[in-house]
């Protein structure tokens, strides 16, 4: 290992012959769908829109890591994989248990699934901010806008020396929320949408009534949702490199990415995911 | 986040750890169907041996790719291997029939890896030269992993085999029910968290100076025994009781072997350790 301790760059702007190269992906995954499972092709495609917003919103997410459980940056002290993983689970718990009622349609589904994932990032804030200010007595203070964009609180006065900011401005806060509605309603999408495809091929499969085999579609979906919700908040991880304050840090810019890169890894693993009925 | 991680050189290659491995989970993996040829239930133990086969490799691989520093810490990395190992998996486990299981895992593994490599690297510009090769081997290890654990708590890993358990009323009647099944009752879901843990724990704990190869990899073979053990503990709903014991000791035996060894390690590595003695004063510093 020669390249120890080299850290790496994270380039800026779009790869072009990559990204090429993803969409084709995403449109192979598509056409071998419509020819082995076509019933399924929607079901994919819901999977890909599920995918790029669990990406998308990944970004609005403040992580701080490591140097943030020192107060030496601003966010929540823990890794991305971590905090979205929180935030979608969470999401998915309010989103499957609206879909285990018949009388909600998908919009409730997924809506509930998005309220799941923001509540589940709002308490978490509030928390890091209780923790932040009333047990280690640092005040919230972002380190790359010399303004809140959005309350326009000025933020350098309260900026410790050395440091790159510190606590969870409101911004982030906001960020946060967004973020977990994002990834809710994404993980969600993803969930009922397997849901669907699974309740509707499994009992030709195993001969038996929609009733009895449920409790394996929505283990199916649900175990699918959640590998794939991994897959695409670690993928966002890895655009991010680290650490974001939330919408306002500079690194969201590097969203597009992300959002081709999350929807191309959800049209391979959806592909996966609904050959396994019709293998 | 900023932490330098730093990591071992030396040691055995990581080329011949992949290998012996990929070789030895495999091997293992394709043991368990002695399950089937025997009519018994007393080879599941294999799966664990596979597991942990390849979560030591996987300790490996975790260790070159996260000391190029890729920002998100270690833990990310084991996610990233379940989450995309899972997909792998369940699919290969259609392929029962034609003892393609173990072998379907490996290619499917490979591709969802690859593709998640390449989008990585290419697509979010990551530039780490290991990069594709690395996500590609963790999402092989995650699929065997999980491959292995639910060999243990079920037997085998055929699709149709987990989905369906049947159930006999007072031994007379006889009943089929998916929801008390390994899928049905999700316990995918409690392996994945079990492999996860076990493949992201030990180059996180033993990272940083002084790290050595041997100390990360015995962590590694008693973070998978103690999957194991859980496990074995969970196969008594579906296996034999018999064949369950065989797991449960086989787990608790290599659990306490690669304990005592990675305690053993830990003291020769350490400076001074307290084990009713005081702590020796540092020598020569001022």
């Amino acid at each position: 290992m020669s390249a120890l301790g080299a850290a790496s760059g994270g380039g800026e702007g779009i790869n072009p012959t990559a990204s090429i190269i993803g969409i084709v992906i995403i449109i192979a995954a598509l056409a071998i769908t419509a020819v082995m499972a076509a019933p399924a092709l929607a079901a994919v495609i819901g999977v890909i829109i599920g995918g790029a917003l669990i990406g998308f919103g990944v970004h609005f997410v403040p992580v701080g890591g490591a140097p943030a459980a020192m107060g030496q940056s601003p966010g929540i002290a823990t890794g991305v994989a971590m905090l979205a993983a929180g935030a979608g689970l969470a999401g998915l718990f309010g989103g499957a248990w609206a879909a285990a009622n018949p009388a909600f349609g998908i919009a409730i589904v997924i809506a509930a699934g998005a309220v799941g994932g923001g509540l589940m990032m709002a308490i978490t804030c509030l928390m890091v901010n209780i923790v932040y200010i009333f047990g280690m007595g640092i005040p919230a203070a972002s380190g790359k806008v010399a303004k809140d964009p959005i309350t326009g609180d000025s933020q350098a006065e309260y900026k410790s020396q050395g440091t790159e900011g510190h606590g969870l401005p409101f911004v982030s806060y906001v960020g946060g929320v967004i973020g977990g509605l994002l990834g809710g309603a994404g993980g969600t999408l993803i969930y009922y949408e397997l849901l669907q495809v699974y309740s509707a091929m499994l009992p030709a499969m195993f001969n038996a009534s929609a009733e009895e085999i449920l409790p394996i579609a929505v283990s199916l979906a649900g175990i699918f949702a959640v590998g794939m919700f991994l897959v695409n908040a670690v993928l966002a991880a890895y655009n991010i490199t680290g650490t974001i304050e939330g919408p306002h840090d500079p690194k969201f810019k590097r969203f597009p990415r992300a959002v081709i890169g999350c929807a191309v890894a959800s049209a391979v693993c959806g592909l996966f995911a609904v050959l396994i009925v019709v293998v | 986040m900023t932490v330098q991680i730093t990591a071992s050189t030396g040691g055995i290659p990581h080329d011949k750890l992949m290998a012996a491995g990929l070789v030895g989970s495999v091997i293992c993996l394709y043991l368990t169907y002695l399950n089937s040829a025997t009519g018994t239930e007393v080879f599941s133990f294999f799966g664990g041996l596979a597991a942990v086969f390849a979560l030591v490799w996987g300790t490996s691989t975790i260790k070159h790719l996260c000391s190029y520093g890729i920002g998100t810490g270690v833990p990310s990395a084991g996610m990233i291997a379940f989450g995309s190992g899972v997909i792998a998996m369940l699919l290969a486990t259609q392929f029962n029939s034609m003892y393609l299981t173990p072998i379907m895992a490996v290619v499917f593994g490979a591709i969802v890896g690859g593709a998640c490599g390449f989008l990585a690297n290419n697509v979010m510009r990551m530039n780490i030269p290991v990069m594709v090769r690395s996500l590609t081997e963790m999402a092989i290890i995650g699929a065997i992993v999980l491959l292995g654990l639910t060999a243990v708590m079920a037997g085998g890993f055929g699709f149709d085999a987990l989905s369906v358990k049947t159930i006999s009323i007072m031994g007379i009647l006889s009943t089929t029910s998916f929801g008390a099944s390994l899928l049905g009752g999700c316990l995918i879901a409690v392996s994945f968290m079990l492999g996860g843990i076990a493949l992201q724990h030990p180059f996180n704990a033993c990272l940083g100076p002084g790290e050595k190869q041997d100390r990360t990899l015995t962590l590694a073979a008693e973070c998978g025994f103690l999957s194991m053990i859980v496990v074995a503990v969970i196969s008594f709903a579906f296996v034999a009781s018999f064949a369950a014991i065989i797991s449960l000791v086989v787990a608790i035996a290599g659990w306490y072997y690669t304990f005592v060894k990675y305690i053993e390690y830990s003291k020769r590595d350490a400076y001074a350790w307290l084990d009713a003695k005081p702590i020796l004063e540092p020598k020569g510093e001022d």
